[in-house]
């Protein structure tokens, strides 16, 4: 069963310029113990869509439309106090900076402890021997001091386990990581993945991992969802994102990983830039950037379309194909 | 912690000799109090005669040392008008001032902490533009006619409070309410920017993200951290504090620091200007250091150094 299923999401912001479509129609579901990860360029609206799932959109941005389902409950439509109790216990979430994601002025054990005494309903001493077994859990050497110790003192690669330990203090049964590694050098990457890895097929945890790094993809997701300009433009498996990739932006994503064999080929890049979203493209929103726009792109937006089993795609080229067949 | 505050208070001797050299230059330079001592129809002689006898016809460098060699010794001159000691005077009325100042705050605080998170955690609805726009008006109001308005409506017309003087609590409200609006003011207008900030960092989403109350949120992840620049600048306040009890001190006939050294102004009692003037040069840098072990203890990446 799907721990999270996220149907025809739409989160808009109301900002001087009108009404910005971060995330616009977006729907995809996560199973236990599965890794789904959400691709895109800075502005495709994945950190918008993890937040909406948190509950954490502040005004001026609101869900607009679609629903959560966790768990079988929607989530757009449960009070602030029921997503307190999920927050951080069934939900929990771990962001990109872990230089700013502590709070400089508690100490790590006081901020690990928190969620263990809110949700758990333990006493204090439970709660720090519970943190400190956390501590350990995330190869923390020396977990009792870090726990008394500040976040300054920490790397960022220790930071990010921490953050690891808290969001998974409370056995989740889902796990939302946006960018958990970007902030780090390659080899703490390497590490913290791992780590998150192993520790979510302990508990098989489902994860939801944003990332604009297809190495991270290919090392961590079961399914990945390709987004762009708010939507969903492509929606299939890892092995079949990999191997047959099919829309043009996918296709241009993958072609500007550096691949080791072809190392001194000059690495492609996809021309233009991201639309803002007060300046989209009429039609597919891909179309300017798009080696193979066609008439059509420019005047029609394409529908997501499943082409073969389990592979969506948002494309005019695969409408035709499939109408012509 | 220790070496840190030897440290600060070694360097508080440089600081207190340039004070100590402005105020006495600001004095001498204000011309020969003689004139006004002696009666209107004294003789030129007369004059001359006390000028000579107050060691007043000597160079200024060597007035200026004669007054340092008895700063060191603790000696601040005669006071003309009392005939007394100079420091006893100004030590006396000290906590009448003190009184009023930290009455002040305490109003200001009550007021400005719960408006200024208030009014941060609802930015540009129309109630925080309520609070702004109070917080403007509280901080544009002159202490002067605020203090007397206060005195028309509460004291002459109703009748709640007294008009003037020292004593009971009673005496206290109106004038540490005038002191204290301006401060509160200020204060509203910098918590609310410095929590606005706070509240758009990365470590209160993640408060969020846990499912912490809004109430924990608010005031245990993001008040304290927006209280550093708070303390800071609140600190570096204390001349506005005490230039604002001067006149509310006025207005109220409140006896205090301020009153005194108004009255030594008018009549040009020198060695209780440079008195006050040295003591509360005293206050600004304590509140100043008070301020650096505050933030100290509040943000655990400052180190004692």
């Amino acid at each position: 069963m799907a721990v999270l299923n996220v149907e025809d999401l739409h989160t808009y912001f109301k900002t001087e310029h009108g009404i910005v479509p971060s995330v616009n129609g977006v729907s995809f579901e996560v199973k236990e113990g599965e890794t789904l990860a959400i691709v895109g360029e800075s502005g495709s609206g994945k950190s918008v869509t993890s937040l909406s799932i948190m509950g954490l959109i502040d005004a001026p941005g609101k869900v607009e439309k679609g629903s959560i389902l966790f768990e079988g409950s929607d989530l757009t439509k449960i009070g602030k106090k029921e997503y307190r109790k999920l927050r951080g216990n069934e939900i929990a979430m771990i962001f990109q900076e872990p230089l700013t994601s502590l709070n400089p002025l508690f100490t790590i054990g006081n901020q690990l402890s928190e969620s263990i005494k809110l949700h758990q309903k333990v006493d204090k001493k439970t709660a720090r021997v519970k943190s400190v077994e956390m501590l350990r859990h995330v190869g923390i050497p020396r977990a009792e001091k870090v726990f008394n110790s500040y976040p300054h003192t920490l790397s960022g690669g220790m930071r990010q386990r921490v953050m690891i330990a808290m969001a998974l203090s409370c056995n989740p049964k889902l796990l939302i990581a946006d960018e958990p590694t970007t902030a780090l050098d390659v080899t703490i990457q390497a590490q913290i993945l791992e780590l998150m890895k192993k520790l979510a097929k302990e508990h098989s945890t489902a994860i939801l991992l944003i990332t604009h790094d297809l190495g991270v993809v290919a090392e961590m997701a079961d399914k990945v969802v390709v987004m762009y300009a708010g939507q969903v433009v492509e929606y299939t498996d890892v092995y079949t994102l990999f191997s047959n990739p099919k829309h043009p932006y996918t296709k241009g994503l993958l072609n500007s990983t550096p691949k080791f064999h072809e190392i001194e080929e000059e690495l492609e890049s996809i021309k233009g830039t991201v639309p803002t979203p007060t300046n989209m493209p009429k039609g597919c929103k891909f179309n300017p950037r798009c080696p193979f726009a066609m008439d059509v792109c420019t005047m029609n937006e394409p529908a997501l379309n499943e082409t073969s089993y389990d592979h969506k795609v948002r494309c005019w080229l695969y409408e035709e194909k499939e109408a012509v067949i | 912690m220790i070496k840190f505050l030897f440290k600060r208070i070694l360097e508080f001797i440089p600081v207190l000799i340039i004070i100590s050299f402005i105020v006495f230059s600001l004095v001498f330079v204000a011309g020969n109090p003689v004139a006004l001592m002696l009666p209107e129809d004294a003789s030129q002689e007369d004059i001359e005669r006390l000028t000579v006898a107050l060691g007043l016809d000597q160079p200024f460098i060597v007035q200026y040392g004669k007054y340092m060699l008895g700063l060191i010794q603790g000696d601040f001159g005669r006071s003309f008008r009392y005939n007394t000691d100079a420091l006893p005077l100004v030590l006396e009325r000290l906590p009448a001032t003190l009184e009023l100042a930290a009455a002040s705050m305490v109003i200001a605080i009550i007021i400005a902490i719960p408006l200024g998170v208030w009014s941060a955690t609802r930015k540009n609805t129309s109630m925080d533009l309520l609070a702004t726009g109070g917080a403007v008006i509280g901080k544009a109001m002159p202490n002067f006619w605020l203090g007397i308005m206060l005195i028309l409506l509460f004291s002459v017309t109703l009748g709640w409070f007294p008009v003037s003087g020292r004593g009971t609590m009673a005496h206290l409200v109106l004038p540490a309410i005038t002191l204290g609006t301006g401060i509160a003011a200020e204060m509203t207008r910098l918590i609310r920017s410095s929590m606005v900030e706070i509240l758009s960092q990365d470590y209160v989403r993640t408060a969020k993200s846990k499912g912490l109350r809004d109430f924990f949120v608010v005031y245990k992840h993001a008040f304290r951290n927006s209280l550093i620049p708070v303390v800071t600048i609140t600190a570096l306040q204390t001349s506005t504090l005490v230039g604002g009890a001067l006149i509310t001190e006025t207005v109220f006939s409140w006896p205090g620091l301020g009153q005194l050294l108004i009255q030594a102004v008018n009549t040009r009692d020198m060695a209780i200007v440079q008195a006050s003037v040295f003591i509360i040069a005293i206050l600004v840098i304590l509140m100043n250091l008070l301020a650096d072990i505050i933030y100290r203890i509040l943000d655990p990446r400052i180190k004692y150094s």
